[in-house]
């Protein structure tokens, strides 16, 4: 099942202007979608694994481009959640 | 009536473009040769018009309202919307050919699909890619279609296959004397945002172009069937293939080039069919 308002908060900073907003001040744009706590901070945290259950791929690796994490953070991250499951 | 002039497959990736100085010399000259061939048999198709299949990558559509199949009716197409494509590719818009797709439409319907309907489609990445590096005019007219092969639940291999078949029909039954082009965009193996990411999987990749080759379209959907829900989840894209295979009526395939790339994390592939006349 898909988290709506994290995959609208993932979709909607494909938007270059709104991305700009969101890296340098994640909290007004956060504040704009109905996150539940527990996904909210996962968000600020930069959870991977937590978030990877809650949104479509593609778009989970969109955000943390977006959010500034580096490709080998990226990589390193959701490759481990595959050895997290066994 | 129309005639379809060609059918041709490509892998896109937005490391193609994105990260092209990292591929090895070696990988760019194979990318490289094999988009500059799948150019030189479009140009030589000396097409009217070109429909192409390739996934909707969040860039149209979210899980508001999430089409398996959806046909851009345009008389124009907004271009690129990715900001590093833009900048090698930088169309502003792409021409359409609203009758044509509106020919497209009405046979499918007629047939027992009931694709959606864009009036304004941004062309994304999985479009332009391939455009921009085989190098076809960018004046030609583009009858975009978007598969859904991003998000579950995903239209069956079977019934890409059939939308395939109708869609050869709706171009060999479309007025006047257009050649018509058919491009899959996708595929063959990926994994993106996943615990498999950058995994190619050369050994599926081979199976499922050997499928291909022999042109048996059963053995074809049940191998996939069986095997994309395996895989990583860009494969899923091979779906554009399979409707381009039932394009071409299951016959004809010939593998332009098949090279695993690392450096762009996509098993990429290059063919064409030799369009059967019916």
């Amino acid at each position: 099942m898909r988290d709506y308002w994290l995959s609208k908060l993932f979709f909607d900073l494909q938007d270059p202007a709104k991305a700009a907003e969101y890296r340098a001040g994640r909290e007004q744009v956060l504040a704009r979608y109905e996150l539940e706590p527990q996904v909210r901070t996962a968000v600020e945290t930069d959870d991977v694994a937590f978030l990877a259950q809650r949104v479509n791929p593609y778009l989970l690796r969109f955000y943390f481009l977006v959010a500034g994490m580096s490709e080998e953070e990226f990589l390193r991250r959701i490759r481990a959640t595959g050895e997290a499951n066994g | 009536m129309a005639e379809l002039a060609g059918i041709y497959a490509a892998s896109h990736g937005p490391l193609i473009v994105r990260k092209w100085n990292a591929v090895t010399p070696e990988h760019r000259q194979v990318l490289t040769s094999a988009f500059t061939e799948l150019g030189r048999r479009i140009s030589a198709a000396r097409l009217d018009a070109l429909v192409i299949i390739s996934p909707d990558h969040w860039v149209n559509f979210f899980i508001d309202n999430l089409p398996s199949i959806c046909v851009g009716v345009g008389a124009t197409h907004p271009g690129p919307n990715e900001p590093w494509l833009m900048k090698e590719y930088p169309h502003t818009t792409l021409p359409g050919h609203p009758q044509l797709a509106g020919h497209i439409l009405e046979t499918a319907f007629d047939a027992g699909f009931e694709p959606s309907v864009s009036h304004r489609m941004i062309l994304d990445h999985g479009f332009c890619i391939p455009l921009m590096k085989a190098g076809v005019d960018p004046r030609l007219p583009i009858v975009p279609v978007v598969f859904n092969d991003i998000e579950p639940p995903f239209p069956s291999v079977r019934r890409c296959y059939a939308w395939g078949e109708m869609l050869a029909k709706a171009i060999r039954s479309m007025p006047g004397d257009l050649r018509v082009g058919v491009l899959a965009s996708g595929g063959l193996s990926h994994s993106i945002g996943e615990a498999t990411m950058g995994l190619v999987e050369e050994e599926f990749d081979r199976e499922c172009l050997a499928h291909f080759s022999k042109g048996d379209p059963g053995a074809l959907c049940d191998f996939l069937t069986q095997r994309l829900p395996q895989v990583g989840n860009g494969a899923s894209e091979i779906r554009n293939w399979v409707a381009a295979h039932g394009a071409a009526g299951g016959r004809g395939f010939e593998l332009i080039n098949y090279s695993p790339v690392p450096e762009v994390i996509v098993g990429c592939g290059f063919a064409s069919w030799n369009p059967v006349s019916r």
